[in-house]
């Protein structure tokens, strides 16, 4: 598991419990929507969370206004963490 | 997760900054009190609907493409709803001005902002800026309860279908079942109603709940942007708005009903963006911006 996959499957366990993950084997492949049916309320406070660990380095507000509610439920947790690699990647070429 | 304290509850809130500012020349409304607003950018509050509605629609909707336009977006859970804290009282529509004006007072945002709200989100936001005309600039009413000459019935409909909920979610213990079931989704979201329509007092204060009659809508200084879906069930409030209130528009949406925000977020930004550019002092969208 990469780093940032880990650092995103810690934060979902803080906002969605851990109980529950432990019945879910999270992958890149898993949905936020059927797989970890995650509240769309939910899925704000893990955007928050990642705002707060990646800061300025990630741009999620307008990565999140690309999106409506259905394709975000959609994601998997590989684009979220393929999103956060690249702009990280970004940053250490500018 | 952000929040702040005000009146002894812990509220959720998110904020989201402008991007670029707007001028401010570009304030172009000479008529209310978004004017003395020169200072800064514009700040837009959503106030959102009831139970199982939080800031998230909001979130995914209309704030985002508001910020992108140059207002600051601020959003809050509702006391009892999404991941504020859920006190046993306090759901009556006063308090809930309370509680916005309070929450403004910790942000510090103390100076006159623009409310938009859905269903019965509308309630507060009109009650807001009946209240304290000084420190509402606008308001923008989606799908909005409030307005009505029929007290006793106006939330009639409202108050059967949460009534027929409490009793369910209590005898049939859906959330057990969901939880059962495994979905876990479903299972939170009747938990949440549970806790909120049979743990605190908000059936009773929504019982006891008046509507805003024509003479109070009459004396509405800010201007209004009133949206209704066609075939709403409470399309009479907006029909109220465009008759009594001295600066309403009304935008009705063909074919829609309760849910536009959710289902005609496109047209709905159509609409709202310019009319903020114009009171508020947002940017004008690009032909075919919004999504």
């Amino acid at each position: 598991m990469s780093d940032v996959m880990a650092e995103v499957v810690l934060m979902l366990t803080e906002v969605v419990g851990e109980d529950f993950l432990l019945d879910v084997e999270v992958g890149p492949a898993t949905t936020f929507g059927d797989d970890l049916a995650l509240e769309s309320i939910e899925f704000v406070a893990l955007v928050d969370r990642l705002r707060g660990h990646y800061g300025d380095r990630v741009d999620f507000p307008r990565f999140i206004a690309a999106l409506d509610l259905d394709q975000i439920m959609n994601l998997t947790v590989g684009d979220v963490v393929g999103h956060i690699e690249s702009a990280i990647r970004e940053e250490a070429h500018a | 997760m952000p929040e702040v304290t005000a009146r002894g509850v812990r509220f959720h809130v998110q904020t989201m900054d402008p991007v670029g500012h707007a001028p401010a020349a570009d304030l172009r409304d000479g008529a209310g009190p978004g004017r003395r607003a020169a200072q800064g950018p514009p700040v837009v509050v959503f106030v959102h609907g009831l139970v199982i509605d939080n800031l998230s629609s909001f979130y995914y909707t209309l704030a985002g493409p508001v910020a992108a336009a140059g207002a600051r977006s601020v959003l809050y859970d509702l006391r009892g709803h999404g991941r504020t804290e859920r006190p046993s009282a306090g759901y009556g529509a006063a308090e809930a001005v309370r509680d916005l004006f309070a929450v403004l007072d910790a942000l510090g945002h103390r100076g006159p902002v623009h409310l938009v709200a859905n269903s019965w989100g509308g309630v507060v936001a009109l009650n807001a800026a009946l209240a304290r005309p000084s420190r509402v600039a606008g308001l923008v009413l989606i799908e909005a309860y409030g307005p009505s000459e029929r007290p006793g019935a106006w939330i009639e409909d409202l108050l059967n279908t949460l009534g027929r909920s409490a009793l369910l979610l209590e005898h049939e213990r859906v959330a057990e079942r969901y939880r059962a079931l495994g979905w876990r989704r479903g299972a939170r979201m009747a938990a949440t109603a549970d806790a909120l329509i049979n743990g605190t007092s908000l059936l009773d204060d929504l019982a006891v709940a008046e509507p805003v009659g024509p003479a109070a809508l009459a004396s509405v200084a800010c201007p209004v942007l009133a949206v209704y879906g066609q075939h709403s069930d409470v399309m009479d409030a907006g029909r109220l708005l465009l008759r009594t209130v001295p600066g309403c528009t009304l935008h009705v949406m063909a074919g829609y009903a309760h849910t536009v925000l959710r289902e005609g977020t496109a047209e709905l930004l159509e609409v709202l963006l310019p009319w903020l550019a114009h009171h508020a002092g947002t940017r004008v969208p690009v032909a075919g911006g919004a999504r």
